[in-house]
């Protein structure tokens, strides 16, 4: 075997991650090839579980569920389930061995597991597995550049957010959110150069996610997405592992924590032998009589069967949004470790009435999709050949009068989407509006998710019916949502402070981000720097490039400013202060503003013009000259 | 985002209620292109926000004018005419007994839970919609015709939608 030479000066490389209910990891592309990264044992699946030590170590992975057994309170497994859920949810009280605390006042709403004297959020427990796979990526890559993070098309805002936070913590430059079904439809189209119809059925541990997309010569556009955020491999041993307190003639309700741990572990044991063998019998981990337990293939596949059929219903209903039938499907595509158990593959064969494809990996083809965006973000590989349009899983809307929710952007919209919707006051001098933010498909708010509330104030007194509050969503291609309200008489106007109302604000994630340095993980200042300093690199190039590949559409005079604000930018990013690179950035973005907007209403005009020719014959005889953005007329026709 | 008052310049299109759909779908794929986020990554922050800006209202254009009803609320608002369900005037007696038929035809078929019927009583109501969009289509493209004479063809619109959403609501029940 050759030894590969460490070359110090490596250049970055940007990776893509897998953060999984039960298995994480993390693929970067390798000569032009998605790769899975292995750890020194050859393994690339990374256990998603964190124990946290009686010396306050922490231990992640294979090593962590080890310890699982003897201390199930201080080893978190499955923790993505409870990311981006509030303190009370319903997650909380299902079997698990967990110890959980309410949030003191004040505190943000979100899960506060108990372990030893410390109190973890989910948010930490995933940044620590992030930060396992961040070092594993350094280990074989020297550098890590930025890094797309998947999480299932259904997660909701909450749960995106909180993943993103995670990212933060973990101190990964998070280039995207990226939709697992996607990430592996790009992994398939880009290995097969296939076009068509396709259904992407993901199950993995702890959610369930079908999305409907479409490929045509490197686009991949979603037509609709469904699923189950709280539906999985995780359930099924749920399951089974009632079925094994019932043949133990035990109760699971007056179990210990770590019996409970037990046995949920010999039903995965149970559940991974069933997949090749048609009956399994285990030694009883709950005492000794009966001395074993025999589980048979269809005593399992009755038990999985009703949590198969709340896939169905999602599946059904995704065909239905994307208006579609399961006979115009092209493929369907397995994703997610659940997907070997048989019963799944049978029942997703007769549901789309063929034969599932799941020729990669279903446990890589995941990462191996995210990697490949990341290369692409990080500005290697083509964008003009491949194109993500996804789509916002859940409708998301504002509460008004009565408590109903008024839909402002409808579930399955291309992202990034923005909408308005306006809205009055109810009462006679009313001079503030509570605006409260939902997302799910009720018509009740009370029965969707809640994401924020917020406070438009200081209205002058007016009658009813008169003040005018204009509000704007907006969600970028992460899925993630901003909202900003106006009210338009007053002309007052407040991006308004989110507060979320299930996650963690702004500066509890810097406070955590200040903790974890305390804790000797490394310099925040060094951090900093070297975070603006690649900041101030990926723009002086990418500027760069723009005035020389599109230098006639500088005006007079723009280009000596703008090579005079790259020069600042360069000697600034020699020097340690990271204001000041972050000055020196800001100046040149304010030096090629101007010139920016220019360069992109020429884009929106050759993608217009490209499509007139191509139907020349139907659009000829209406092709005007139309108004952008900054005002500036486009060049005339054919230009 | 003044332009995006208008979703048939931003896409570079006529203003007309019968547009080819599939052209335009293309028209907006190109766009997508050019414009996504994915393709600005390594831009400035505010090259990245405008990029964004303008990838949403392409988004939003292309929302309001591939669904008929969008489409036509978008073609009164350009020709200065008030919709929505508050400014528009309410469905004649007339087109209701006609389509009362169709509603209780429905109600019995659920009733029944006939899902042959139901269907049946759908495909009647979608036929009826399209010749709706036939006339609002005739109607924008007549050169000089008053436009406000059209509004009342939104509001059939509208109830047919509502219609054929019940529809897909009942199918749904009855699937699972």
């Amino acid at each position: 075997m050759l030894l590969e030479i460490f070359d110090p000066k490596a250049p970055p490389r940007a990776i893509g991650i897998d953060l999984g209910t039960t298995n994480s990891l993390v693929a970067y592309v390798k000569n032009e090839r998605p790769t899975a990264i292995q750890d020194c044992n050859q393994h690339a699946l990374l256990p998603s579980a964190v124990h946290y030590g009686d010396r306050g170590e922490v231990v992640v992975g294979e090593d962590a569920l080890k310890r699982a057994a003897e201390h199930p309170r201080e080893t978190i497994v499955s923790v993505k389930r409870f990311m981006g859920r509030g303190a009370d949810d319903p997650e909380t009280r299902r079997l698990g061995p967990y110890e959980f605390t309410s949030p003191k006042n004040g505190d943000a709403n979100v899960v506060r597991f108990a372990v030893r004297d410390r109190v973890v959020t989910p948010v930490e427990v995933s940044a620590e597995i992030l930060r396992a796979l961040k070092r594993l990526a350094e280990d074989e890559l020297r550098s890590v550049g930025g890094a797309v993070i998947t999480v299932p098309a259904y997660f909701d805002d909450a749960q995106r957010q909180a993943t993103k936070d995670a990212g933060r913590l973990a101190g990964l430059d998070v280039l995207r959110l990226l939709n697992e079904p996607t990430a592996a439809a790009l992994a398939y189209g880009l290995e097969k150069k296939q076009n068509g119809k396709f259904a992407v059925y993901d199950l993995g541990g702890g959610t369930f996610d079908i999305t409907i997309l479409v490929l045509d010569d490197g686009v991949f556009q979603v037509k609709s997405t469904g699923g189950d955020s709280a539906l999985g491999g995780d359930d099924m041993d749920r399951a089974l592992a009632e079925e094994l307190f019932t043949l133990a003639k035990r109760d699971s309700k007056t179990a210990s924590p770590g019996e409970v741990r037990v046995v949920l572990d010999v039903a995965r044991q149970v559940k991974h032998g069933l997949t090749d063998a048609s009956e399994v019998e285990v030694e009883n981990p709950l005492g000794k009589e009966p001395k074993t337990l025999l589980v048979t293939r269809e005593r399992f596949d009755a038990l999985v069967e009703p949590l198969l059929a709340r896939t169905g219903t999602a599946c059904k209903r995704a065909l239905r949004d994307a208006e579609t039938k399961p006979e115009d499907l092209d493929g369907i595509i397995l994703v997610g470790g659940s997907t070997r158990v048989p019963a799944v593959r049978t029942y997703v064969a007769k549901l789309f009435g063929k034969e599932p494809l799941a020729d990669i990996d279903p446990d890589q083809v995941v990462a191996l999709g995210a990697a490949v965006q990341a290369n692409l973000l990080a500005g290697h590989g083509n964008t003009d050949e491949v194109l993500l349009l996804d789509v916002i899983p859940l409708s998301l809307g504002i509460e008004v009068g009565g408590g109903v929710v008024d839909r402002v952007l409808p579930r399955n919209t291309t992202t990034p989407a923005a909408a308005r919707a306006s809205y009055t006051t109810q009462e006679d001098n009313q001079t503030g509006f509570e605006i409260h933010v939902v997302q799910g498909e009720r018509e009740l708010a009370a029965d969707c998710r809640s994401l924020a509330r917020f406070t438009l104030k200081g209205i002058p007194p007016m009658a009813a019916g008169m003040a005018r509050l204009e509000v704007t969503f907006r969600v970028d291609a992460d899925g993630l949502l901003s909202v900003h309200a106006r009210e338009e008489r007053t002309g007052l106007e407040q991006t308004v402070e989110v507060k979320p109302s299930y996650g963690l604000d702004d500066e509890t994630v810097e406070q955590m981000l200040i903790d974890a340095i305390d804790h000797g993980e490394d310099d925040l200042l060094a951090r900093r720097v070297a975070e603006t300093r690649v900041e101030a690199h990926r723009i002086g190039t990418s500027t760069k490039k723009s005035i020389d590949s599109d230098a006639e559409l500088l005006v007079a005079g723009e280009r000596e400013t703008i090579e005079a604000a790259l020069a600042a930018l360069d000697e600034a990013a020699k020097g340690t202060d990271p204001r000041k690179i972050q000055l020196r950035i800001d100046d040149l973005d304010a030096a090629t503003k101007d010139f920016a907007g220019r360069r992109m209403n020429r884009a929106i005009a050759k993608a217009i013009e490209g499509q007139r020719l191509d139907a020349v014959e139907r659009t000829v005889e209406h092709a005007k000259g139309i108004e952008l953005a900054h005002g500036s007329p486009l060049p005339p026709e054919g230009g | 985002m003044q332009d995006s008052q208008d979703p048939f310049a931003l896409l570079g299109v006529e203003r007309r209620f019968d547009l080819d759909l599939k052209v335009l779908e293309k028209t907006h794929r190109e766009l997508s292109r050019a414009l996504h986020p994915d393709k600005f990554a390594q831009a400035g922050a505010s090259e990245r926000r405008a990029v964004l800006e303008k990838a949403a209202s392409v988004n939003e254009a292309w929302r309001t004018v591939r669904d008929p009803i969008k489409r036509a609320e978008a073609l009164f608002k350009l020709a200065g005419i008030k919709v929505g369900e508050d400014n528009e005037p309410k469905a004649t007696t007339a087109f209701l007994m006609e389509v009362l038929e169709e509603r209780e035809a429905l109600s019995e078929a659920r009733a029944a839970k006939d899902l042959a019927k139901v269907r049946a009583v759908g495909e009647t109501m979608t036929k009826r919609a399209e010749a709706t969009q036939k006339k609002l289509a005739d109607g924008f493209a007549t050169a000089g015709s008053p436009v406000e004479k059209l509004v009342p063809l939104l509001g059939e619109l509208r109830f047919y939608k509502r219609f054929l959403d019940e529809v897909a609501a009942i199918e749904e029940e009855n699937e699972s």
